[in-house]
């Protein structure tokens, strides 16, 4: 007898063959069976007009902080997720001393808008070193978590304030090189790092303080486990990138690694940009190295209110620094005095167009609910003002509780978003779930994927797109056994309807500790979620079986590869 | 990696590395401002960078160990 049957489902395998009619039976923890079974098993899942497909793997997040608190890291597993990369661009939690962990806390805040409240008031600081960071969030794991090590945080370990002063030393990179050891003894599945961003004070993150040498003798190490090195170029700007995967190749052959690089964007002014690196990450694999950009499904779309910095508002100082630095009252104050409301919008006038499309998507006060749902170029012809001055008159007058959405900012051409995710050396990734939960939300790419490009535009097969976030990125990663729908595999495996799956529309929610908010989308169409077979998630009862496995592992926990008889 | 299509020549940084001392050894045949100055205007995203905080070992010298210092302006589109 079988612990559990997904009955009369299309077996869509990972694989990217063509889906076909079959039962699916699972013994423990794995898949015993597919094709037609007629014995029972303890619990069914009746999969009539459903694709059984492998849990989706998302390799680029920032769940780190919520894994503290929310071993399902929702609503991500509730999509289809099953496995998440979480300690991308430079940035985990562990190691991490004790003196560190507010200025660790600053950047998380900085780059992923985890606010500091969901710290003090979520986060018992009970581990230091990666080991005990993997024990403490083991605890209650729903999802499968393949967890990189950040390189800033290492080189805080090691060389504490001189991080963001100095390059290392030949004795700080030695012992750089044994934390990492130790990071991916425990269980990392790699190392991030990045070129681009910026921690607290505005000012560059350790990662950014280190030579080239320093990171060749880290990827020397992630050389002798065949671990991912993870990097954050400078995407805005296609020379760079393509230097940045140039030395990416270089390691990548030399200690025989993959890498990846995110984000890569496609829009209808830098076509010729993505070509051209499209054209050196072809050399590059032609060369034998192991380039993956990652390319998220999902347009570019920022949500923000006046409280919080905005991405939006990153290039315009005075902007930025009252809403960064100011306190609620002050930034307040600064826009309702009426010389800094005339500077500050001759400071974005430049972008009159963009002000004028914004969607005013909420607000607090009976008065302003006539506003809700039209965009403040209308807005402004009915108050009789410009739209950046309706923008900052209505915020002043909702007490900065009023939600703007900048819909489709970029990587919103279907046609030529479509032509990347085909790419067969693409790698679909890039959602940043679980960051910057203040300004969009980062749940539901595989939804988007499945909805948008397989179902409703069909520029991409439903196999493909399942090969993609499922067995492309567990081989690229090095993730044993997931991936594919096979007998002996481990049971990671989401249950979902082809005609209604899509991620649902992005919603403001108070559910962070600290009573803080987010946006997230609830996902339609999914009908099961099992990890390591156990029913993870249903649409009919919610979060079920916690299950979750940290991937690929410690060393010792790793399965032993053995010759077939 | 001269089995590549194009390369735009660019550098990595040496410790303590500033515009001029790249300059003198990247463009050996220009004077030192003009060397500087064609530097600056090929890597802007160093050009521009926000100053480092007073008192901050890197104040005065916005180039950081990590970044690509391009010694050659833009290729053209081919």
């Amino acid at each position: 007898m079988y612990d559990l049957i997904i009955r009369n489902g299309t077996v869509v395998d990972g694989s990217g063959l063509p889906g076909y009619q079959a039962d699916v039976a699972v013994t423990g923890n794995r898949i015993a069976k597919i094709g037609r079974i007629t014995e029972e098993a303890g619990k069914e899942v009746d999969a009539t007009g459903k694709v059984v497909a492998p849990g989706f793997i998302d390799p680029h997040t920032h769940f780190d902080a919520q894994l503290l608190w929310d071993g399902a890291a929702k609503p991500a597993l509730s999509h289809g997720v099953t496995t998440i990369v979480p300690g991308n661009c430079s940035l985990s939690l562990a190691p991490l001393k004790a003196d560190h962990r507010m200025r660790l806390v600053g950047m998380f805040n900085q780059i992923e808008e985890m606010p500091y409240k969901a710290f003090r008031e979520g986060v018992v600081w009970d581990w230091e070193t990666f080991s005990e960071y993997i024990t403490r969030i083991r605890k209650g794991l729903a999802i499968n978590v393949a967890p990189l090590v950040g390189h800033s945080v290492i080189r805080l370990w090691v060389m504490n304030d001189a991080a963001t002063e100095r390059t290392a030393t030949d004795e700080e990179i030695a012992e750089m090189q044994d934390v990492l050891r130790e990071c991916l003894d425990a269980g990392a599945a790699g190392l991030s790092t990045s070129y681009v961003d910026m921690d607290e004070k505005l000012q560059p993150v350790p990662s950014r303080y280190a030579e080239a040498r320093e990171v060749e003798a880290l990827a020397e190490v992630l050389g002798e486990y065949g671990r991912m090195l993870q990097i954050v170029p400078e995407f805005y700007d296609p020379d760079l990138t393509i230097a940045r995967l140039d030395q990416l190749a270089e390691l990548s052959i030399k200690y025989q690694i993959p890498t990846t690089f995110s984000p890569l964007f496609v829009n209808s002014d830098n076509v010729a940009s993505v070509d051209k690196v499209m054209e050196r990450v072809d050399e590059q694999f032609a060369r034998g190295a192991r380039v993956w950009p990652q390319v998220q499904t999902r347009p570019i779309d920022i949500s923000f209110s006046f409280a919080v910095p905005s991405l939006l508002f990153i290039r315009f100082r005075n902007w930025y620094n009252i809403m960064r630095f100011g306190t609620h009252e002050e930034i307040r104050a600064h826009f309702a005095d009426p010389e800094n409301r005339k500077a500050r919008a001759a400071e974005v006038a430049e972008l009159k167009d963009l002000w004028a499309g914004l969607v005013l998507r909420q607000v607090k006060t009976d008065a302003n609910q006539k506003y809700v749902g039209k965009t403040l170029g209308e807005i402004a012809r009915d108050r009789g003002v410009t739209p950046v001055e309706a923008m900052i008159d209505i915020s002043v007058e909702e007490d900065l509780d009023a939600h703007f959405l900048a819909a489709s900012m970029g990587h919103n051409d279907d046609g030529r978003v479509a032509r990347l995710l085909n790419h067969p050396r693409v790698h679909i990734g890039a959602s940043d779930g679980g960051a910057h939960i203040l300004s969009f939300s980062t749940y539901g790419d595989t939804g988007y994927l499945l909805a948008r490009f397989v179902r409703d535009l069909k520029t991409v097969r439903m196999e493909d797109a399942i090969k993609k976030v499922t067995s492309d990125t567990a081989s690229i990663w090095g993730i044993p056994e997931r991936g594919l729908l096979q007998k002996g595999y481990i049971a990671d495996i989401t249950v979902f309807d082809p005609e209604k799956i899509d991620r649902g529309v992005e919603k403001f929610v108070q559910d962070v500790p600290g009573d803080g908010s987010r946006y997230v989308r609830d996902s339609h169409g999914v009908d099961t979620v099992i990890v390591g077979g156990g029913i993870a998630w249903s649409a009919r009862d919610g979060y079920q079986d916690a299950r979750g496995e940290i991937l690929p592992g410690a060393r010792e926990s790793q399965p032993e590869l053995v010759a077939a008889e | 990696m001269s089995d590549l299509s194009v390369v735009r020549k660019s550098i990595l940084p040496e410790a303590g590395d500033s515009w001029a001392s790249i300059a003198g050894r990247e463009l050996p045949g220009l004077s030192e401002q003009e060397a500087v100055s064609s530097l600056q205007s090929w890597n802007l995203h160093v050009y521009m960078r926000a100053p480092a905080p007073e008192g901050s070992p890197r104040a005065g010298n916005p180039i950081l160990p990590s970044d690509v210092i391009f010694v050659e302006p833009p290729l053209a589109a081919s």
